[in-house]
């Protein structure tokens, strides 16, 4: 039973000779990536990876609140649910997503790689409101591009930015709840619904009383 | 009786409190800013009493951009090393002995980048990262801020902040309460229950 705010951070770093690694290292290098290339942060094969995709339990849910990706190169980043891609276009086809350049990351960082014009410090033009959810039971993959290739000679280092909060066990029952109520999921609200339990079965000890005369 | 906003500081350079500076080697592993050894400390594990509640409300660490081409030189103030400006830090937050930051695969991973979450704040690295909903230290739990760098060449200026609010005494008691009920621990719900109580016993006193 849980509320938790959790991150993910990708980078295309990876130990000497070798493309991907589960844990970061002191001796990480940039990998290249090419270019209008969708990678899998999780389990791309490139930079740092997790054991397995992305997915719910069924005691799971997940709300995806923010997404941020390097804004230079072109960098963006889709959010992709089972198989279906989150951002679209007008004429419902697919995009690259989110660019880096409405949602950079770091925050405040400049729009070339290595800029350091003064005053050249990007700001979020985009917020994800409403939040995406991930149902139990689902797949989901965050999608990082870049429109142009990272350079094959050069250490130039590209990252993407997720950040979600995970509802578990009964705080997932009740994100269900809320969400066929038609009420936004967030832990405000997910508390909102416990403690109109409560109240409830408050209400019904006492009236239970009040019909047995006074006694439980 | 009290609920007192609290912060800690973590600087890896200083050696005032006993422990060694940061070093190089330190590059990869999990560093206890409260008794960790390296930077200033602590004199024991960081803990509640069981008259005490925290509620962790903020972590954040030094933070890295991310360029190309300038390895050996700096950027933005910090040591470039393989296309990463700055230590290439991270921040855990362990209660007891469970991690509370994880990957989608239910693994702990290394916590909050400093780039999500910069200490200091400035115009050149701001937050994307809000630690919400807060974390919650129960009374008789140990509770433990662990960093991880990983650019062994840019650590001279390693920072770790946290800040918390602690719950003491009948306020802790009130904390307690409102968990139970499903309601966010903060200074103004605690003076919410506070009052609730008050107006349940005045027509009593009148």
């Amino acid at each position: 039973m849980s509320m938790r705010s959790q991150v993910y951070e990708w980078a295309n770093l990876a130990p000497s000779g070798s493309t991907s690694s589960l844990r970061r290292g002191t001796s990480d290098q940039p990998v290249f990536v090419t270019n209008n290339r969708e990678y899998d942060v999780f389990i791309g094969g490139i930079g740092n990876n997790i054991t397995k995709p992305a997915e719910t339990t069924a005691t799971q849910f997940i709300v995806i609140e923010d997404i941020a990706a390097t804004p230079y190169l072109g960098g963006a980043v889709q959010i992709r649910i089972n198989t279906t891609d989150y951002f679209q276009n007008p004429d419902v086809t697919d995009q690259a997503g989110i660019p880096g350049l409405a949602s950079p990351y770091p925050r405040g960082s400049a729009s070339t790689n290595g800029g350091t014009d003064a005053g050249d410090n990007l700001l979020k033009s985009f917020d994800l409101y409403p939040d995406v959810y991930v149902l139990p039971g689902q797949v989901f993959q965050i999608l990082f591009s870049l429109r142009t290739a990272t350079s094959d000679t050069d250490t130039e280092v590209v990252a993407c930015f997720v950040k979600y909060t995970l509802y578990d066990g009964p705080d997932a029952l009740i994100a269900n709840k809320l969400l066929e109520l038609g009420v936004t999921i967030n832990p405000n609200n997910v508390d909102w619904y416990k403690r109109t339990l409560i109240e409830q079965q408050t209400r019904s000890r006492v009236a239970a009383q009040a019909a047995n005369g006074g006694s439980a | 009786m009290s609920m007192r906003s609290q912060i800690y500081e973590w600087t890896g350079s200083r050696t005032d409190t006993g422990a060694n500076a940061l070093a190089a080697a330190d590059a990869g592993n999990r560093i206890s800013i409260f008794i960790g050894g390296k930077g200033n400390n602590i004199t024991k594990p960081a803990e509640t009493t069981a008259t005490q509640f925290v509620v962790i409300e903020d972590v954040a660490t030094t933070p890295s951009a991310f360029v190309s081409g300038l390895d050996g030189g700096t950027y933005r103030g910090q040591t470039v090393a393989s296309g990463v400006a700055g230590p290439r830090s991270y921040v855990q937050v362990r209660i007891n002995t469970t991690d509370y930051f994880l990957d989608p695969d239910n693994v702990g991973n290394d916590g909050i980048p400093g780039s999500a979450s910069p200490y200091p704040r400035s115009i050149n690295f701001q937050p994307s990262f809000n630690l919400y909903p807060d974390v919650y230290v129960l009374p008789g739990q140990v509770f433990d801020v662990l960093v991880t760098f990983f650019n062994g060449a840019a650590f001279a200026d390693m920072r770790c902040f946290v800040k918390y609010t602690l719950y003491d005494g009948p306020d802790a008691l009130i904390a307690n309460k409102l968990l139970e009920m499903g309601i966010s621990i903060n200074p103004g719900n605690v003076d919410w229950y506070k009052r609730t109580l008050i107006q349940s016993q005045a027509p009593a006193m009148a």
